[in-house]
């Protein structure tokens, strides 16, 4: 069975805890590129959101993106990902089911109209981690750092999205090529 | 940057052995294309509690 991590939100009650869905994404992927192995690093472990957040921006609450997160991760739990830009969804679906989790940057008003709407009146971009695919319907196991189930209506924790949903949002993520993904890939853990 | 969605004609189907998989996203990974980040691409924003 493919390696879960810890689910972690960003509505954890520490700095910045609005603005740190790359910091909880990173979290959760280094979480699942380590298999939860401590890398005994000075640092935490598991990762938390708001300790990479400390890492970029010690004094501020600025936007983070992908290569700012590569970087902590790496320094912090000695977890260098593949930061890839423009990728095909086909080629995407292939790295997933090769036994990778990515964090993804996607478009949540795409996600705004959904059940799995984890911030209402929220459009903006996001990141959200993608665990693993599902074979039977394709659906994909999303780790969503908004659904902390906080109050009825928001989902709670990892969920099963379909494909074209989340092909969809991250399509539509600003800057992005037509008809591909930004993401940032883990090791291949297996399957 | 084209207008119609990128293709990736070598990519294996769904479901293809897992060796296939696993071949197909090294090389992908290895392309020196993705690993540009794009000059407009915007940050991250602040959710809604």
């Amino acid at each position: 069975m493919t390696y879960r991590p810890v689910f972690r939100r960003q509505g954890d009650g520490s700095r910045c805890g609005w603005s740190n869905c790359g910091p909880a994404s990173y979290a959760m992927a280094a979480d699942r590129h380590r298999r939860g192995v401590d890398p005994r690093t000075p640092h935490g472990w598991l990762p938390t959101p708001s300790e990479i957040r400390n890492y970029i921006t010690p004094h501020s609450c600025g936007a983070t993106n992908l290569n700012q997160l590569d970087v902590a991760t790496t320094h912090m739990y000695l977890v260098n990902m593949d930061v890839r830009y423009g990728i095909p969804w086909a080629s995407f679906q292939s790295l997933i089911i090769s036994g990778r989790g990515a964090v993804v940057q996607i478009l949540y008003r795409v996600i705004a109209p959904t059940r799995f709407d984890g911030s209402p009146g929220f459009t903006g971009n996001h990141a959200i981690y993608v665990n693993e695919r599902r074979a039977s319907d394709g659906a994909y196991l999303v780790y969503d750092p908004l659904a902390d189930g906080r109050r009825p209506g928001i989902p709670k924790g990892p969920q099963w999205w379909p494909a074209s949903l989340l092909k969809a949002a991250a399509y539509a993520m600003p800057g992005t090529a037509s008809g591909t993904v930004n993401a940032s890939f883990t090791r291949d853990t297996g399957v | 940057m084209p207008d119609k969605p990128y293709a990736d004609p070598k990519a294996p189907k769904l479901t293809a052995p897992i060796v296939e998989h696993k071949k197909h996203a090294e090389e992908v990974l290895a392309d020196e294309k993705h690993k540009t980040k794009p000059e407009d691409l915007p940050d991250f924003d602040e959710a809604n509690p």
